[in-house]
């Protein structure tokens, strides 16, 4: 196994999650799929276009399958993950691009974003984009990061921050993208973003019944009294 | 009999029969002993209260309240307690069940590696 692995959470994806995955193995990664529970045949369709499959017992959302993939390729010796989401939204030929940015800026982290100068995002509603660039001021106020989609899912991310991702990683709805880049910014964690070109998604359904940006606003607002959901061990310097 | 004794009999039987139901539940182990003595403790109290409502009563009286008005009071900040306790355990099992779930798939993982190999 190289010291690169992309892990896909997916869950009901069976439409995309074949020419993802193709795609990912064009490009000489290895490819996990941690399957959420699906009561499709996403895990079946992944393995076969040549995914290792973990499948999850129960639904645990985006989060439990990510720290699984985390597990998965800390387990296996990688030190760089990508992540990058199983309904073909994310440009996979980009992933390259992310991870010469972890290594050449010497980051823990970086998120591929759809807003910063030069990225492409499908139609988002006002109120969406809203939503959004209020996560991004609260993060920039607390934890002094300026990433411009702190809810990007395509993202790369390496040691140490990966080892301590896979030890403890929130499961809730936005806990996996905004409150994972607030608590690792605040934990010393470097992370920048790079602009990247997201199409809409590709087949499937968003997996959020309540609309996204009501939570999001909702989250945003209210992280400054709740606190976050997890903690992470401060980085050591170096 | 006064009305206050027979009030007070009424309280008692339904402490007496709350505790009865928990001990019934505790031997058909629906209940483990942790929730057991939370409820028999609650059984006990309300059984107590029969002999200590013409506190309440007088407790009432400081601030104008009825004594059922404040018996209704204690019993609803009760049960409130007793929700958040039950949400905070429900919160520590959500967790529990999570990082289960995600050892469980990555064992299964692994045990149909090494059948393959």
């Amino acid at each position: 196994m190289t010291d690169i692995v992309v892990v896909v959470p997916a869950f009901d994806e069976e439409a995309c999650i074949g020419d993802v995955v193709t795609s990912v193995r064009n490009l000489d990664y290895d490819c996990v799929v941690v399957d959420d529970a699906s009561t499709d045949h996403t895990a079946e369709v992944a393995e076969k276009a040549g995914a290792v499959v973990i499948r999850l017992p129960i639904n645990l959302g985006v989060g439990g399958a990510l720290r699984a993939g985390f597990r998965y390729a800390v387990d296996t010796g990688a030190t760089t993950v990508v992540q990058v989401d199983g309904d073909g939204q994310h440009p996979v030929d980009q992933i390259g691009t992310l991870v010469q940015h972890l290594d050449e800026g010497g980051y823990d982290m970086v998120v591929g974003s759809r807003f910063a100068p030069g990225g492409v995002s499908s139609p988002q509603s006002r109120l969406r984009r809203r939503a959004i660039s209020l996560l991004s001021a609260t993060l920039r106020r607390r934890s002094g990061l300026t990433i411009s989609d702190p809810t990007s899912g395509f993202r790369a991310i390496r040691d140490p921050l990966l080892t301590a991702f896979a030890g403890n990683f929130p499961h809730h709805y936005l806990g996996d993208t905004f409150e994972a880049l607030l608590v690792a910014g605040r934990r010393g964690y470097r992370i920048a973003e790079i602009p990247v070109e997201m199409q809409a998604r590709q087949g499937g359904q968003p997996s959020t019944a309540l609309p996204a940006s009501v939570r999001a606003t909702l989250r945003a607002l209210t992280v400054p009294f709740t606190g976050c959901s997890f903690d992470l061990p401060p980085r050591s310097p170096g | 009999m006064s009305t206050a004794v027979k009030q007070a009999l009424v309280l008692a039987l339904g402490g007496v029969i709350i505790m009865l139901v928990i001990l019934a539940l505790t031997r058909r182990r629906l209940l483990t002993t942790r929730y057991t003595l939370g409820w028999l403790g609650v059984g006990a109290f309300v059984a107590l209260a029969a002999v200590t409502l013409p506190f309440v009563g007088r407790l009432g009286k400081v601030a104008n309240i009825t004594p059922t008005a404040v018996l209704l009071m204690l019993s609803s900040l009760l049960l409130l307690a007793i929700s958040i306790q039950l949400s905070i355990s429900v919160s520590l099992l959500q967790e529990r069940l999570r990082t289960t779930a995600e050892a469980h798939a990555l064992l299964a993982r692994r045990v149909s590696e090494l059948e393959n190999t």
